[in-house]
């Protein structure tokens, strides 16, 4: 497995933790969603998961072998406008997010990713180490798009996490040019 | 030949592999931790870490450790579930679940269950657990498609099963250097600390005996599981699965 891929993978249980955590402290409901599977692309990124919702539980899979309800395909950077509250349908209207399927099961799904307010850091330093985990908490700051100049943030994230687990001398380089 | 199955690499009558795999692990229950340190570089608590971490047990569930042996994934399931969920440490081995009980006793872990059972047929009323979990113990179960049913059975709806066991690498170079450590290390390791070298042959023969990544997320599929994927871990040596079932 690509250092990468195992990245992704523990974001999809971060994530999957998270979603759950909302559900069980009653934050979220997801019974609208009950024996529904998402699909969810990033195009710009190897990210594709899907969102099984399954008696009040949710699971992030990275395949599925059944058909899904409703498919969303978008770039990394509509994903983080749409997070920070743009309209769904206005991005719809503009071409800038695909989805095949019932766009009302999409526009829950988002809603409940909005409410996903996770502690990368906190989460990860469980089961990667606190050294690790405090690096991964600084690379997830730059998420923000108000910190951002011209760089497409996933992007960051991406080359400093793998500089950060192929090249630790790299990452140290990446550090300072974005400090 | 009909009525014959694997034990390592020979075949052996399938009435007998349980009774051959019992002998096997009240050879080793004793030293079963220390071995698993030993053999593993102390990996296998990493791998039953990422086990836990993919779990998504959560406070008052249920869930059932199968082939828990000395109860490792059972002490971190009963952290998660609390005092208002169940965990059930199971084994078809008294002396292993013996070890497992006075594990827990050892480090103050209370509240957990035990029940000697066998894997295929399953003591429960249907949909009763949350999470079940097996971590190398599928490939020592004789009907393996017979468990796997059994498991899908006794989980609710949104229920998973989690199968963490040793598999197959895809890397050349690894495959190398692990097939000279099982068959020339592991033997003697466990002839000179645990004073059985033919336990620890079987425990090498078993793994190369037991599906690969595919063929196994296969089984879990056609056992009725709705939902199943894989994530290999140390190359491949090891992976985990995990079905779930809507």
């Amino acid at each position: 497995m690509q250092p990468f891929a195992i990245f992704w993978h523990k974001q999809t249980i971060i994530l999957e933790q998270a979603l759950n955590r909302l559900i069980t402290n009653g934050e979220v409901g997801i019974s609208v969603l009950n024996g529904k599977t998402i699909g969810f692309s990033l195009q710009d990124l190897p990210l594709d998961v899907h969102f099984v919702c399954a008696n009040e539980r949710i699971f992030v899979l990275s395949a599925t072998n059944k058909p899904t309800d409703v498919d969303i395909k978008l770039k990394s950077m509509v994903f983080i406008s749409l997070l920070h509250g743009e309209d769904l349908t206005e991005l719809l209207r503009q071409d800038k997010i695909s989805i095949h399927g019932d766009v009302k099961t999409a526009q829950l799904l988002v809603d409940l990713l909005k409410e996903v307010d996770i502690d990368l850091e906190e989460i990860a330093s469980k089961y990667t180490g606190d050294i690790i985990a405090n690096q991964l908490g600084k690379l997830t700051k730059k998420f923000n798009p108000t910190n951002m100049e011209s760089n497409n943030p996933l992007e960051i994230i991406k080359d400093g996490l793998t500089a950060l687990l192929i090249n630790p001398i790299k990452f140290e380089q990446y550090k300072h040019k974005n400090s | 030949m009909e009525n014959t199955t694997h034990f390592g690499f020979k075949q052996v009558a399938t009435n007998d592999k349980q009774s051959l795999v019992r002998d096997v692990f009240n050879s080793v229950a004793g030293k079963y931790d220390l071995m698993n340190d030993v053999l593993s570089f102390g990996a296998h608590r990493l791998w039953k870490r990422y086990t836990i971490a993919s779990s998504n047990v959560k406070d008052g569930d249920k869930v059932l450790d199968i082939a828990g042996g000395t109860g490792d994934l059972a002490i971190e399931f009963r952290k998660k579930v609390g005092d208002s969920g169940q965990v059930i440490l199971s084994d078809i081995n008294a002396a292993m679940l013996n070890e497992g009980r006075k594990n827990l006793i050892n480090k103050g872990v209370f509240g957990v269950e035990f029940i000697q059972l066998n894997a295929e047929y399953l003591p429960f009323d249907n949909s009763t657990f949350d999470c079940v979990s097996i971590a190398f113990g599928l490939r020592n179960v004789t009907d393996k498609d017979q468990a796997l049913k059994e498991v899908y059975r006794i989980l609710k709806p949104g229920g998973c099963l989690l199968i963490l066991e040793f598999s197959t690498t895809d890397s050349a170079l690894l495959k190398k250097l692990y097939d000279f450590y099982s068959f020339n290390i592991i033997q003697k390791l466990g002839g000179i600390i645990a004073d059985d070298e033919a336990s620890y042959q079987y425990l090498a023969e078993s793994i190369r005996k037991h599906p690969d990544q595919e063929t196994l997320k296969g089984m879990v599929l056609d056992a009725s599981f709705d939902f199943c994927e894989y994530h290999n871990l140390s190359g491949g040596i090891v992976a985990l699965h995990k079905g779930i079932k809507v």
